[in-house]
């Protein structure tokens, strides 16, 4: 049984000249400690589908259609089916959220620990003293000193270590899901990785699930069990790391894995996807990626290609020209993607 | 040798009185004192010149004031020496001595007598009207800023909504009358044409002829005079305060720790006071504060129009007879009002936002 199981999610934000189609059909499903990463483009709705997860979308914005069940103990529950204080309950204590701009997720004038104090509030954890030492641990956990952090005010403390606070209040109440949106994008190499290797430390210790939006292939394929790339609103491709590291099959993730620089590889091997991703609120007809896709046939501008098994039944990709794609990567596996174009 | 080189600059650095001055300067509190006291001495130098250059002196207005009310019976010579005896200080001595002379009584904390009233203070007569105007100015302002960054919260937070439309714009409108004609209107429309305020008997602070103390009966009608003023403080404020607080808050509620706080589960009262209120406030206060130092000054149209006996009122009796001594102390007294409303200001949004107070705290 998966936690969490979506099924065809679409979101709308409501403009002036008409409904932009952010989201478009989303279904996947993230079993019990496995991790999914999201990757796409800026503008392919990957932080719309995040914040959608948890009902936290901005003003305007409305989801036509489709369904977030949620599994706990057996019990399945639609998210979007929860009243207020349901869903103030789901928040946090099922599935927390790690923010794009964590430097800014802090509240500015009151301390860490007011904020911690806080969260374990909203959930009932009213015992001061329980909720300092259940702080002191989580802060442990993500190698901070306590007695430092908590009497500190957000700006006192450093980009890295504001999002190592909040990933320690994220799993304050043990929750089942975290749902980070790009939590390593505002800071410097080093300290993306020491919150990499945080994360999967602490996954292998709780055990818990993790939806990880990124533009970045390589973070994603480190933390990842299995990817989903996202292109105008929609799924395009859907996969476990391997195979959409080694056999993509969707034109879009070739694209993306061809625009990262390899150490080993040629400077030449590195190839941006030409033009840019179609405006939601007037799609082009039949398939959107057609437009910017080297092995578009006229059969592409027909109809919107839906997901299909490729390969394996656990890898989908949407697009009638998969074997093609296939052929032209070759047979060989073991080589990355880059170096089979180069 | 070193040591002893090192042992000698130090003595000279503690004993240098210039480094010392160097130093005191730098301290930001003993900065904002001294510029406080150069504003002042700057306000109060100008406001002595120039109010020596307004036409018409006090001895040529009481001059004129003898031979009229002598009905042409007293010469002027006569009446100008009847009218110069009647002035304890020498307006004919030149301007330079008349000024150190203020300095010196000013350093004494002695703002002289009054011209008219011979014998009275300056200080006494600033004390007797003063409680007025900081009850009635003070009371408008602060019920305008509660009532205010209420209405002006619950417009942003029902954003568009019918209730934000007459809230804002009535908001607009209304900061936009000034206050003077918000009286005149309450008079002609709820005094004069309907009868419904009798204005007559709400002049004055208080009704003559009762006596003045802690009980309900001169409570209430302090209230009772006061409560015009009061509305139309209220009225004239308001408005400020509800759109600023409702830019403040709109802006505060796109904030990602206002999202953040909504993903963590907090309850909508916490994130409207911690999060959204106490963000969106905090430039409001210091605003405030700085109002709190113009209550001094009064609003002297509007204590006129309802022959309110304060600050203003007798500011604007003081300048139209030239009674140099008041008119000084009241503005002196009004500008130490606003300045240290400044200091107080800054004071306190160091104390309200951490940002600021402890820049260079712990880390960066």
């Amino acid at each position: 049984m998966p936690v969490l199981s979506v099924r065809g999610l679409s979101i709308d934000y409501i403009t002036r000249k008409g409904p932009v189609h952010a989201v478009r059909d989303v279904s996947f499903d993230l079993e019990k400690s496995e991790t999914l990463a999201i990757i796409g483009e800026s503008g392919s709705g990957k932080t719309t589908l995040a914040v959608g997860l948890i009902r936290l979308s901005p003003r305007g914005t409305k989801v036509t259609s489709g369904e977030i069940l949620y599994t706990k103990k057996g019990l399945t529950t639609d998210v979007r089916t929860l009243d207020d204080d349901d869903l103030r309950e789901y928040r946090w204590a099922e599935a927390a959220m790690v923010f794009q701009a964590a430097l800014n997720s802090f509240n500015p004038v009151i301390s860490i620990w007011e904020q911690f104090n806080d969260t374990a509030r909203a959930h009932g954890m009213k015992d001061r003293r329980r909720v300092r030492d259940r702080a002191d641990e989580l802060l442990d956990l993500v190698h901070l000193d306590a007695k430092r952090v908590l009497p500190a005010f957000p700006h006192e403390l450093s980009g890295g270590m504001k999002q190592r606070v909040l990933i320690a209040l994220a799993l304050m109440l043990e929750p089942q899901l975290v749902i980070l949106d790009e939590p390593t994008t505002a800071l410097d190499i080093l300290t993306q990785r020491s919150i990499i290797d945080l994360l999967k430390q602490l996954r292998e210790r709780l055990g818990f699930s993790m939806i990880f939006i990124s533009h970045d292939l390589s973070i994603a394929a480190e933390l990842a069990d299995r990817m989903i790339t996202m292109y105008a609103g929609r799924v395009v491709e859907e996969a476990n790391v391997e195979d959409m590291f080694y056999r993509p099959r969707h034109p879009y993730s070739v694209g993306l894995l061809r625009a990262v620089p390899r150490v080993s590889g040629a400077l030449g091997s590195v190839a941006s996807i030409p033009g840019s991703p179609p405006d939601l609120m007037r799609l082009p007809k039949g398939c959107s990626y057609a437009p910017r896709c080297p092995y578009a046939i006229d059969e592409c501008r027909a109809a919107d290609p839906p997901l299909i098994p490729v390969d394996t039944p656990r890898h989908q990709a949407a697009c009638i020209r998969w074997k093609h794609v296939a052929e032209v990567l070759g047979s060989n596996a073991e080589v990355p993607v880059a170096e089979k174009l180069a | 040798m070193t040591t002893a080189v090192a042992a000698k600059d130090q003595v000279r650095t503690a004993m240098d009185p210039r480094r010392y001055l160097g130093d005191t300067w730098r301290h930001p509190v003993a900065r904002a004192v001294v510029k406080a006291f150069l504003t002042i001495w700057v306000t109060t130098t100008l406001t002595f010149f120039l109010i020596r250059l307004m036409p018409g002196s006090p001895v040529e207005l009481k001059i004129d004031e003898l031979i009229q009310t002598s009905n042409g019976s007293l010469s002027y010579e006569d009446a100008k020496a009847i009218a110069s005896g009647l002035f304890a200080i020498n307006l004919n001595a030149p301007l330079y001595e008349q000024y150190l002379s203020f300095i010196w009584n000013l350093l004494h904390l002695d703002l002289g007598n009054s011209f008219l009233s011979s014998g009275t203070g300056v200080t006494s007569i600033i004390l007797a009207v003063l409680p007025w105007t900081l009850f009635s100015v003070g009371t408008g302002l602060l019920l305008s800023f509660i009532v205010g960054i209420g209405l002006g919260l619950l417009a942003a937070y029902r954003r568009d909504s019918l209730l934000d439309r007459v809230v804002s714009t009535g908001g607009s409108l209304i900061s936009s009358i000034p206050n003077y004609l918000i009286a005149l209107m309450m008079i002609l429309f709820l005094g004069v044409q309907t009868h419904l305020i009798n204005f007559t008997g709400m002049r004055g602070a208080y009704t003559s002829g009762l006596q003045p103390g802690f009980t309900p009966a001169f409570i209430g009608d302090i209230l009772y005079h006061a409560s015009l003023p009061i509305t139309i403080y209220f009225l004239t404020q308001i408005g400020h305060w509800i759109l600023s607080m409702r830019s403040a808050t709109l802006s505060a509620l796109e904030e990602d720790y206002v999202t953040a706080a909504r993903a963590r589960g907090l309850s909508d009262g916490r994130i409207r006071t911690a999060y959204v209120g106490r963000n969106a406030v905090l430039p409001l206060v210091t605003q405030l504060a700085i109002s709190v130092g113009f209550i001094v000054g009064g609003a002297a149209i509007i204590e006129q129009t309802f022959a309110y006996q304060g600050v203003g009122l007798r500011l604007l009796s003081a300048v139209t007879q030239r009674d140099y001594p008041v008119i000084q102390g009241i503005v002196m007294l009004t500008t130490i009002a606003v300045v240290v409303a400044n200091l107080a200001a800054d004071l306190l949004y160091s104390k309200l936002d951490p940002r600021i107070g402890r820049a260079g705290g712990a880390a960066g």
